[in-house]
């Protein structure tokens, strides 16, 4: 699996350099954890919903050979 | 510059009323990683949410010429970089010192093996920016990618134009920078 193998690819190095970000009572093994925080931390604001509602293209009209087939 | 990881926590759900399901489909799966590679990349909340409605704008008008060669996120991540980069280059703005990097890993090894501690949590978002943009653009860009889980290296590489070797071998000056730049924020 390519992503477990990144994942423990990625946490070796830290370990062996004991990064450690420690926020509040939270330890991050190293960058990619603290990003990975921050990014969930982070929420998407609302008007970038609102605004591409208005501007996205309306759906394409499925064609006859998708309906016909299911596709 | 404001940092919007202090706001509270939003649903990124799209509105029901969107002109087609699968739109909203693509927006509610992948909003959240696109926005905030956008706003870190950037470094401004504006212009991130600007980068991240275009985004996903030229994504829609391009959907029926998406084959599935590449995963739809990575597929989206190309959209952004490329965007973002050229806002980039127009914009000027970035203080960019890519040479400084190495010589401030070089000086700050020894600091970056120590743990490196943050005292309050809503200093957080505006310490990682900070650092951040004090980044490379090329490490900066390989931080946050590799910061998504679903994306190999194999795919990162790809984003990058470079094999996954070189990708696996900058990611380790970037972390040690990235920790270096860290610390002095503090």
């Amino acid at each position: 699996m390519k992503q477990q193998s990144k994942i423990s690819q990625r946490e070796q190095p830290l370990a062996a350099h004991t990064q450690q970000h420690q926020q509040g009572g939270q330890e991050f093994a190293g960058a990619e954890e603290l990003l990975r925080f921050d990014a969930s931390q982070t929420p998407v604001p609302p008007p970038i919903a609102e605004r591409l509602k208005q501007s996205a293209p309306p759906a394409a009209p499925r064609s006859w050979w998708r309906n016909l087939f299911g596709a | 510059m404001t940092d919007p990881a202090e706001g509270s926590e939003v649903s990124v759900r799209p509105p029901a009323d969107w002109p087609s399901a699968e739109i909203a489909a693509l927006y509610e799966a992948h909003s959240r990683a696109i926005y905030y590679l956008c706003l870190r990349f950037l470094g401004d909340s504006q212009r991130a949410e600007d980068a991240t409605h275009d985004v996903f704008l030229k994504a829609f008008r391009k959907l029926d010429q998406f084959r599935g060669e590449a995963s739809t996120r990575t597929w989206l991540y190309r959209i952004a970089i490329n965007h973002c980069q050229n806002l980039q280059q127009s914009w000027h703005h970035r203080h960019i010192m890519p040479s400084s990097d190495d010589a401030v890993w070089e000086q700050a090894a020894s600091k970056a093996d120590s743990p490196l501690r943050v005292l309050e949590t809503k200093e957080l978002g505006q310490r990682i920016q900070q650092t951040l943009d004090r980044l490379s653009d090329e490490y900066r860009l390989l931080l946050l990618l590799v910061a998504d889980e679903e994306l190999s290296y194999e795919q990162i590489g790809q984003l990058m134009g470079q094999s996954t070797d070189a990708v696996r071998g900058k990611l380790h000056r970037a972390r040690k920078t990235f920790a270096a730049f860290f610390a002095q924020t503090a």
